[in-house]
């Protein structure tokens, strides 16, 4: 019975020693993506257990730095600055692109206006335009929402719709991309932008033209992978390299047909 | 019986006050608890303490030699542990709003080794909560000149700072009180500082020394910087150029200068004899520039920064004084420079690390001319081991063990301008050859 019981022990730390943990952090963009995507993985592999938190782009990047993550979810590139703090720290890291991923703008249902061109985003945004009339709506105040500035997405609609221009002060930070949908189906004059996966019926998306008018298009899957739809970025994980064999299984599984479904029903573009 | 239907009814009514408390479900309770710790969390955020030591063995060519790499040797001694640097600091910021913006900042930091306590920063940071561009800083902290000088003795890949740096910024820190202008970290225009200060000029004291002022003039600090990635963030590039312009009284009669002897040999002349409370002048320009580029063998980064100037020193050293000057003063024109090529190699945790540097603390001056012999008559004297100029080379490899160890190996390989005539004098060694003071230098950090 003793014997019975220390087989029993030995097993049991056995298993606990070999058990997958996996702690991801960082951008709410790639947040619903990478739960549904562990919630897969975890059904096949039972000793699997992925833990998931959000909090932005910059927060993964420096639990990444700190040794506090295995995987960090980016929606954006790194930035030179953290490449040389990871050197600092020693921290070799491998980077891989997950999916892709096109940026909804989102306005409240009541609004009339359904199209904007890029650079009359960029107005509002940098707040010159301030009133929906001058974009053909009804005379109504715009309040304009946005990520915080640690947000990958903040930057990346900085970078490639507001041509690097600086954020107006009125523009209102929303510390997740779900307050923002819900500050935008409250606020009849509200515009925001957010991934595509989290568009639902409580917003409406608005097409947008980046050849000044000409062509106005709709943030869509079908859009985003003929490459119509100009506002879309690839996702990433970085992950240390001495981590990698705790990780990698995760990854080949996201990176596999199954796992790319998977992108696509959660409402991302596959990558293939 | 009344009164026992009143204790009663009193005693129902209790219990039917405290059932009107809300009874919290569970994840109600939760979420309750996790604001709280977070509120909690966040101010304790906003304390930051770090800190790092710098154990180290170095072995040197000569016994007793001078150095710059982690000071001088005692006499008879040419190997020795030490504990270059042991430093604890604590920083407290207030909370930034979306900008990025805190509009304060404390920091004490103090160094601790077997030389001593030493206190390296004390200062106020504030920033103007309107814009966020303007910064005011204020107590003890390093000078804001070029780029070594700032750049933090835990980062930077050669154990020591060049030999230029050490000269002329002894210690790095001054006391004083600067404004800069810089946009904050979302404004387009972050990529630009503007700063400028006023100092005592006197350092930062060594340990349980002390560096308060001596004079009344207040020297003048300024830089401008310059710091851009690249859109595809595989670039990093900056550049800047300062000025120092600043002085100390000199408790001497007497401040020479070059020039020649009635013979018509340079050395050094008497220029004011009754200079005795008058102010020499300290002048510095320097220009710096800085790059790194990620590409498929590791990062690659080149740094250099230039020095020239006017300098003030005594007959034995160029060095920035940190007390009053009661001997005799020499002025000198100087200049410097460093060269940083560090590669890390591929993706590993490994660094390899090329340094040069020089320092002509006398440009006026070189070779054989250093020690010739002048005329004394009217005073004159000839140049000695303080005009030297030095040139150092600086091989190492780092190795990143984890993200808070660090592990070097350097070596300094020193090489000295020579001249025939300047041979071994009182305890001085002979500059006639170069000198044996290489030093090997591996040191283990651990930083938290």
């Amino acid at each position: 019975m003793k014997k019975l019981l220390y087989i029993l022990l030995l097993v049991a730390i056995s298993f606990e020693m070999t058990a997958q943990k996996v702690i991801i952090k960082g951008s709410d963009t790639v947040l619903p993506l990478s739960q549904k995507e562990a919630e897969n993985y975890m059904k096949q592999n039972a000793g699997a257990s992925i833990t998931i938190i959000g909090g932005g782009s910059g927060v993964g990047i420096a639990a990444l730095m700190d040794g506090t993550t295995d995987i960090a979810m980016s929606s954006r590139k790194l930035k030179m600055d953290e490449r040389l703090k990871l050197q600092e720290a020693g921290t070799a890291f491998k980077e891989v692109i997950i999916a892709n991923d096109a940026l909804s703008v989102i306005v409240n249902p009541a609004n009339k206006v359904s199209q904007l061109t890029r650079e009359q985003l960029e107005a509002i945004y940098t707040g010159k335009i301030k009133n929906w009339k001058e974009v053909g709506g009804e005379d109504l105040q715009i309040v304009a929402y946005s990520r915080e500035s640690s947000s990958g997405t903040y930057e990346f609609f900085k970078e490639h719709v507001m041509a690097r221009k600086n954020y107006a002060s009125s523009v209102l930070n929303m510390p997740a991309t779900g307050a923002i949908i819900q500050s935008v189906s409250q606020t009849k004059g509200a515009i925001g932008y957010v991934g595509l996966a989290y568009v639902n019926n409580e917003v409406k998306d608005i097409a947008v033209s980046y050849d000044k008018g000409k062509n106005y298009v709709n943030a869509n899957m079908a859009n985003a992978q003929n490459k119509t739809y100009p506002i879309v970025r690839p996702l990433f994980y970085y992950y240390p390299t001495a981590k990698e064999s705790n990780v990698k299984a995760f990854i080949n599984f996201i990176l596999s047909t199954a796992g790319q479904k998977i992108v696509e029903q959660v409402g991302y573009i596959p990558l293939k | 019986m009344k009164k026992l239907f009143l204790f009663f009814a009193s005693l129902m009514s209790l219990n039917y006050l405290y059932a009107q408390e809300p009874v919290l479900s569970p994840l109600d309770t939760l979420t309750s608890n996790v604001a709280s710790i977070n509120s909690k969390l966040d101010v304790m955020k906003r304390l930051k303490l770090s800190g790092y030591i710098q154990a180290q063995y170095q072995i040197a060519d000569s016994a007793g030699q001078e150095s710059f790499a982690g000071g001088n040797f005692k006499s008879g001694v040419d190997k020795r542990f030490a504990v270059r640097r042991g430093r604890f600091k604590a920083a407290y910021t207030s909370p930034a709003d979306e900008r990025g913006v805190s509009t304060s900042q404390y920091v004490l930091q103090i160094d601790v080794s077997e030389k001593g306590l030493a206190i390296k920063d004390a200062y106020i940071l504030l920033t103007d909560k309107w814009t966020g561009w303007i910064q005011l800083k204020a107590g003890m902290f390093d000078r804001p000149f070029g780029h070594e000088i700032g750049y933090s003795s835990s980062t930077r890949e050669s154990p020591e700072r060049g030999r230029m740096s050490q000269i002329l910024f002894p210690g790095e820190r001054d006391l004083g009180a600067t404004i800069a202008i810089q946009g904050h970290k979302t404004s387009n225009w972050n990529w630009l500082r503007i700063e400028g200060g006023l100092f005592n000029g006197t350092g930062a004291p060594s340990a349980g020394a002390d560096a308060s002022d001596f004079d009344k003039k207040k020297d003048f600090i300024g830089r401008i910087t310059v710091n851009k990635s690249s859109a595809s963030e595989k670039v990093k590039y900056g550049f800047g150029a300062s000025v120092y312009n600043g002085g100390f009284r000199v408790d001497a009669d007497t401040v020479y200068t070059v020039g020649a002897d009635m013979a018509g040999v340079n050395g050094y002349k008497i220029q004011d004899g009754k200079f005795k409370g008058k102010y020499a002048e300290r002048k510095y320009m320097g220009v710096n520039a800085e790059l790194s580029v990620a590409w498929a063998p590791g990062i690659t980064s080149v740094r250099a920064e230039y020095i020239q100037g006017d300098q003030v020193g005594t007959s034995s050293s160029s060095s920035s004084p940190k007390a009053a000057v009661t001997s005799y003063v020499y002025k000198r024109a100087f200049n410097g420079a460093y060269f940083y090529f560090l590669q890390n190699i591929g993706n590993s945790p490994l660094q390899a690390i090329v340094k040069y540097d020089w320092y002509d603390p006398n440009t006026d001056v070189e070779g054989d001319a250093i020690g010739r012999t002048v005329d004394g008559t009217t005073g004159n004297k000839s140049f000695n081991t303080a005009d030297v100029r030095f040139d150092t080379w600086g091989l190492g490899l780092a190795y990143r063990w984890d993200s808070n160890v660090k592990i070097t190996a350097y070596y300094d390989m020193v090489k000295n301008e020579t001249s025939k005539n300047l041979t071994s004098t009182s305890g001085k060694p002979s500059y006639t050859k170069d000198l044996h003071d290489n030093v090997f230098t591996l040191r283990v950090q651990i930083k938290f």
